[in-house]
């Protein structure tokens, strides 16, 4: 948010100290923040020490004249306006420097008052700008997001599909094992030749069924079906996050001790509360601990933060590890992307918990500095949405 | 366990799957047969008493709700378990709704699926011995 209140800056410019002078003082009489430059030069200098808002600009000057000035102090810093003052007998140098970008020129002598109104809509225009940009911004993300959740959700349908399809199959090469295990239980075949070697295969056999299983387990938990379900259904009520974190807390307090992490709780006074699923919830608070657990070393700390948004209950998990590059930064909710280790990680945790909170009709958000750590920042509804 | 003990019936179009199912049930004790399609089933109930149906929800031709629904009109004291690889809230509902005892998903674990077969029989039983039960499933609505 801007500050309305916050002092106008100004850069006066002109060769002649007298004038520069008389005119400093008025406008620092008028609540301008003023600095003064005797030249090209200086006014260059000054800006890159610190940049003004509207700089007032003679255009005669020696040395460094006015015009080029302008173009320097245009390229070096876009966003300041530059009003240029024109000796009266040439209107011509208005004219080039309107076409190098001033904001506007006034011819010598200036009325006082007349430049003060052309500082503040030089100053106004500065604001607009900005404004207009700052909403760009917030298109651009929104637009981001929402392609991002468009490829999420297809690829959620794609890798969901190939689950229908891959259970069938694993249903048989388990149960298969399964049935072989059965026998080498019976008395019949206690003394078969290699039994030992029957039995380790089908355990293995067994162990990788249970791995596929899971996966598509979570891929099916995570993927609405086009009625807009799934096979959990969501058990709303009023939770309070602070009893939730705890909860979260507990079941890695342990992990985190053996990894050297130290665990923190900051929970906004009166508690939050949110209006959301406690079990599927705690599921994403844990996908979220977990990580920040695996990607922080030793020494670390995860800090879980607990907060009120507008009508919004946040949560965030704050890990000081290794952080994220910015190109892993849109992928990373994608189904199976993990940088982890094969049989370390599957790459769902974050898929599965944006899924979640999709359904929770809540929101996920990652911040990330790489080196510095990284924020996952849940929101969720504070209360049931008003019925219709 | 004798061959003559009440079964337990597989019903899946994909025979790997329901063949092999019904061996491990088989080689844990239970009188387990196969059918390939509803309509197999429903012949075998003709011919057999079968206590708990184990039934797979797709398949071609008549599919496990159709086949559930002729289950339950034409024998009503027979259990039915779905079994699906498709897991929707829907299904289930429906099936329960249409007097299933419960729904697994495929690969389900089969110590669970015992255990549901377990239930499924006690209350199959439970049923029985209730007087004035004509085994009929409530209009779902
Ligand atoms: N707090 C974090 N700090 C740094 N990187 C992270 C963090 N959280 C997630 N990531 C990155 O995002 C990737 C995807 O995370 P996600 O939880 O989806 O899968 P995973 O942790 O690799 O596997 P799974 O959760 O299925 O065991 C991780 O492999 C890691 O590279
Ligand atoms: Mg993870």
């Amino acid at each position: 948010m801007e500050q309305p209140t916050r002092p106008l800056t100004v850069l006066l410019v002109d060769d002649e100290p007298r004038f520069r002078e008389i005119l400093a003082k008025r406008l620092r009489h008028r609540g301008v923040s003023v600095e003064e430059a005797p030249g090209g030069e200086e006014a260059l200098e000054s800006m890159r020490r610190e940049a003004k808002e509207v700089v007032v600009l003679d255009v005669k000057m020696p040395g460094l004249d006015g015009i080029e000035t302008l173009r320097r102090l245009k390229t070096a810093h876009p966003e300041c306006e530059v009003i240029l003052l024109t000796g009266h007998a040439s209107p011509q140098d208005g004219v080039e420097g309107i076409k190098a970008g001033a904001f506007d020129y006034l011819s010598k002598p200036v009325e006082f008052e007349h430049l003060l109104r052309k500082i503040t809509q030089a100053r106004n225009k500065i604001e607009r700008l900005r404004a207009e940009r700052r909403e760009a911004e917030f298109r651009e993300q929104i637009r981001r997001q929402m392609a991002v959740a468009e490829r999420l959700a297809a690829l959620g349908t794609l890798a969901s599909g190939v689950a229908h399809e891959i259970n069938n199959p694993l249903a048989v090469i388990q149960d298969s094992a399964g049935w072989l295990q059965q026998i080498l239980e019976k008395p019949e075949t206690a003394d078969m030749p290699r039994r030992e070697d029957f039995a380790q295969a089908l355990a293995r056999i067994q162990r990788a069924v249970g791995r596929a299983r899971t996966i598509t387990r979570q891929l099916l938990q995570a993927v609405h079906n086009p009625a807009g379900d799934s096979l959990e259904t969501v058990h709303l009520r009023e939770v309070s996050l602070p009893a939730i974190a705890e909860e979260a807390l507990a079941l890695v307090r342990r992990e985190a001790a053996d990894r050297g992490l130290a665990l923190a709780l900051e929970a906004s006074d009166p508690p939050p509360l949110a209006w959301t699923d406690p079990a599927l919830l705690l599921q994403v608070i844990l996908n979220l601990l977990n990580n920040a657990l695996q990607a922080t070393d030793s020494g670390g700390r995860v800090t879980l933060r607990l907060g009120v948004k507008g009508e919004h209950a946040v949560l965030a998990v704050e890990d000081t590890g290794r952080g994220i590059p910015p190109e892993h930064l849109n992928r990373i909710f994608e189904p199976f992307f993990t940088t982890k280790e094969v049989g370390r990680g599957t790459g769902m945790g974050l898929y599965v918990s944006w899924a979640i909170m999709n359904r929770l009709q809540g929101g996920i958000t990652v911040e990330s500095r790489e080196g510095r750590g990284a924020t996952f920042t849940l929101t969720l509804p504070r209360k049931p949405p008003p019925t219709a | 366990m004798t061959a003559a003990s009440p079964a337990v019936l597989v019903v899946d179009d994909e025979v790997d799957f329901g063949e092999v199912l019904t061996l491990r049930l088989r080689e844990a004790g239970e009188n387990a047969l196969y059918a390939r399609s509803g309509r197999d089933c429903l012949d075998l109930l003709q011919r057999q008493e079968v206590e708990v149906v184990i039934l797979d929800v797709r398949m071609p031709d008549m599919d496990g709700i159709d086949t559930l629904q002729a289950i339950k009109q034409a024998h009503p004291w027979v259990e039915v378990i779905l079994l699906t690889g498709h897991g929707t809230i829907e299904t289930a509902v429906r099936g329960v709704k249409l007097g299933a005892y419960d729904l697994l998903i495929k690969p389900a674990d089969f110590q669970e699926l015992r255990e549901k077969l377990n239930q499924a029989r006690r209350r199959r039983q439970e049923r029985i011995d209730r007087p004035g039960d004509t085994g009929a499933i409530p209009d779902p609505s």
